[in-house]
């Protein structure tokens, strides 16, 4: 069994909403309400969910930049949702953020050198010569030339620029990296790109990634867990064998119909299941949503599967599943 | 694929000139000469505010405050070109072009002094209540509405009469307690749009203090919007002083100024008769807020610019 390196206990982060004459607080946008996960050592754990599902906000929540309003993480024993443990901790040296806008990640008015430079000058004392040297490393753990360190972000592509954004983020050696969408804004080829450098600096550094996206097409090869997010909570936990194998949550299944496949002689057959599983998620919505819409707690269904189900369903979940699988 | 061949483009790019030279991001300031120098009015603005700036910050190096101020009757309003008085005297017989230059050298230091103050209370006052929001932001944003909502010249010119030993500096302080605020409300708009991009959280996940992103990072983004207001209020202030100058409220009348100079205005006979007194003051006053004001639009148009590529 892998150690578990962070656990997040009923994360909740609710934004208030203003209106009124006295600009007062009137109701709350709950970003995220009750999460509960748990990543080992060295995995990538996939938290996935459509935009506006709540991901980054968990991911900023997860690395202390976003304030929480309820639950805990819990890192080396203490919880790091309060400021005081993540300075004693020195908790930002062990975990770091990749961002999905790789432009707007970089300070444009910084040179590469000073942007790498930055964690590592918080975090560590060298000096300037091995600060410099320890850059050239890390742009060239990613592929950068040397002569990258004088220039500043406008002069690079965006997968050149995700890539600096990468070696920042292992510049201090974490344990843990949180990768909001680190590719969706760039091309399919430049994609692959980086997410080999991440999966090298992975191996090479047993570095733990959570890794949100969207699609559940990028992270198949990614991850050995995932959690999927829907409404600021969790739909479906599991293995990756579970999840895409054995999926039971609609919005699972809607995520996993909107893979796009490559397979052109099947391209009628996945367009009805597509919208198959469009039309049972459209029309069933109060199977699988409580009255208030909100996603039901999660029900164990297999050893290393969680989906969001009322009890009773749950148990049929349960069933249907063994039998499922003693016919595999 | 495509970023290997932007790789190669870049290394052979490089090869050619073996030197590795970076390019700073069109920096708030090479904009803004780029924008001066293409658009003719601006530039026009900027050569006469330099003439302006060498004809009185020169000049006065040549005057002395106490013999131009000295009061010599018998010379007492010359016309134009009268007795080797180019622009005429006033009613001390002092020389107009002399008090003239002075006066224009007093009028811009206050100019400037006042939005040294200003621009950096403003700035910083901006800063703390844009990047930390919340409460903190509240409360300050409460306190300049406060402000804003005084009568500013009424206030300034009651202070200016209790006040004892008032001189120049007092009145560059009264002035700058008021006028710190528009600019406060200014650069905190600016900050509220930096502070929630990635890059600020990144700097914060790299453990820099708040103090440090907020001047390290944040400050230099917003470079081009301090050029712009500056300039703009430098005009600004020059005309709060002549106008308090000229009331007679504003400087003491044994320091020239463009506003005591344009007070002449305040005698019709003057007015009429003695347009020496009063009319260069007012065409030089002019002329310095419609030149600023040129250059500080081009500016703005340059910052826009920015903004839009942003
Ligand atoms: N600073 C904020 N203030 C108010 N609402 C916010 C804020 N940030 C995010 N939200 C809301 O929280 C929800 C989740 O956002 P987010 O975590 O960015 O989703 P995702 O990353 O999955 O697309 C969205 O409905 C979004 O509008
Ligand atoms: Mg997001």
């Amino acid at each position: 069994m892998a150690k578990e390196i962070i656990q997040i206990k009923d994360l909740k982060v609710y934004y208030p909403i203003r209106s009124g004459f006295w600009n007062r607080i009137t109701d709350y946008v709950r970003a995220v309400d009750g999460v509960n996960f748990s990543i080992n050592e060295g995995e990538t754990y996939g938290l996935i969910g459509e935009s506006g599902s709540g991901k980054s906000t968990t991911g900023k929540a997860i690395v202390g930049v976003e304030k929480v309003t309820g639950g805990q993480i819990m890192y080396k024993g203490l919880d790091v949702t309060k400021a005081s443990n993540r300075k004693k901790l020195d908790y930002n040296k062990d975990v770091q953020m990749i961002f999905q806008d790789s432009m707007s990640s970089l300070n444009p008015r910084k040179r590469i050198e000073d942007i790498i430079a930055e964690p590592i000058r918080n975090f560590e004392n060298l000096t300037t010569d091995q600060e410099r040297d320890r850059v050239q490393d890390l742009l060239d753990i990613v592929g950068m030339p040397s002569d990258a360190i004088y220039k500043y972000p406008h002069e690079f592509s965006g997968g050149q620029r995700q890539r600096i954004g990468v070696a920042r983020a292992v510049a201090t050696n974490p344990k843990l990296i949180v990768a909001d969408e680190p590719t969706s804004a760039l091309d399919l080829s430049v994609q692959a790109q980086v997410l080999n450098f991440m999966k090298h600096i992975q191996q090479q550094y047993n570095i733990a990634y959570l890794f949100i996206s969207h699609d559940l097409g990028v992270v198949k090869h990614m991850s050995e867990n995932l959690a999927i997010m829907h409404r600021g909570r969790l739909v479906e936990l599991g293995s990756r064998e579970e999840i895409y194998k054995h999926p039971i949550h609609i919005y699972t299944k809607r995520l996993l119909s909107a893979i796009p496949q490559v397979d052109v002689e099947h391209r009628e057959e996945h367009k009805k299941h597509r919208e198959q599983v469009e039309k049972e998620f459209e029309e069933n919505q109060g199977k699988w949503y409580d009255k208030d819409g909100r996603v039901y707690p999660l029900q164990q269904v297999a050893p290393k599967h969680w989906v969001a189900l009322p009890e009773d369903m749950a148990q049929e979940a349960e069933l249907e599943e063994r039998e499922e699988k003693e016919s595999d | 694929m495509a970023d290997k061949k932007k790789d190669t483009a870049t290394k052979k790019a490089s090869k050619k000139d073996a030197t590795p030279k970076a390019t700073l991001p069109p920096s708030g300031f090479r904009v803004a000469v780029r924008e001066i120098l293409r658009s003719k009015s601006a530039l026009t603005a900027l050569i006469i505010i330099i003439l302006i700036l060498l004809l009185t910050f020169g000049g006065s190096l040549f005057l002395n405050r106490a013999q131009i101020t000295e009061m010599n009757i018998v010379d007492a309003y010359y016309g134009w070109g009268q007795g080797g008085h180019l622009l005429g005297t006033d009613d001390g017989g002092r020389d107009i072009l002399k008090l003239l230059i002075m006066g224009g050298r007093n009028s811009i230091m206050i100019g400037i002094s006042v939005t040294v103050i200003t621009e950096i209370v403003g700035l910083v006052v901006g800063l703390v209540s844009g990047y930390y929001g919340g409460v903190v932001d509240a409360i300050i944003m409460r306190i300049v509405d406060f402000i804003q909502i005084l009568p500013q010249m009424p206030i300034i010119i009651v202070l200016t009469t209790v006040i004892p030993n008032y001189n120049a500096v007092t009145l560059v302080f009264l002035i700058a307690m008021f006028g710190w605020t528009p600019t406060a409300r200014y650069y905190r708009s600016f900050i509220l749009s930096q502070r929630d991009r990635d890059y600020v959280l990144a700097s914060k996940t790299s453990g820099s203090s708040n103090f440090q992103i907020m001047f390290r990072e944040v400050l230099p983004n917003i470079t081009s919007m301090i050029i712009i207001d500056v300039v703009l209020t430098i005009a600004g202030n020059i005309g709060i002083e002549t106008s308090l100058s000229f009331l007679g409220y504003g400087l003491p009348t044994t320091t020239p100024s463009l506003g005591t100079l344009i007070g002449f205005a305040n005698d019709p006979v003057n007015v009429i008769n003695r347009p020496w007194l009063w009319l260069p003051a007012t065409i030089l006053l002019l002329v310095i807020s419609l030149s600023i004001n040129y250059v500080g639009r081009a500016l703005q148009r340059a910052g826009d610019a920015r903004q839009r590529e942003n």
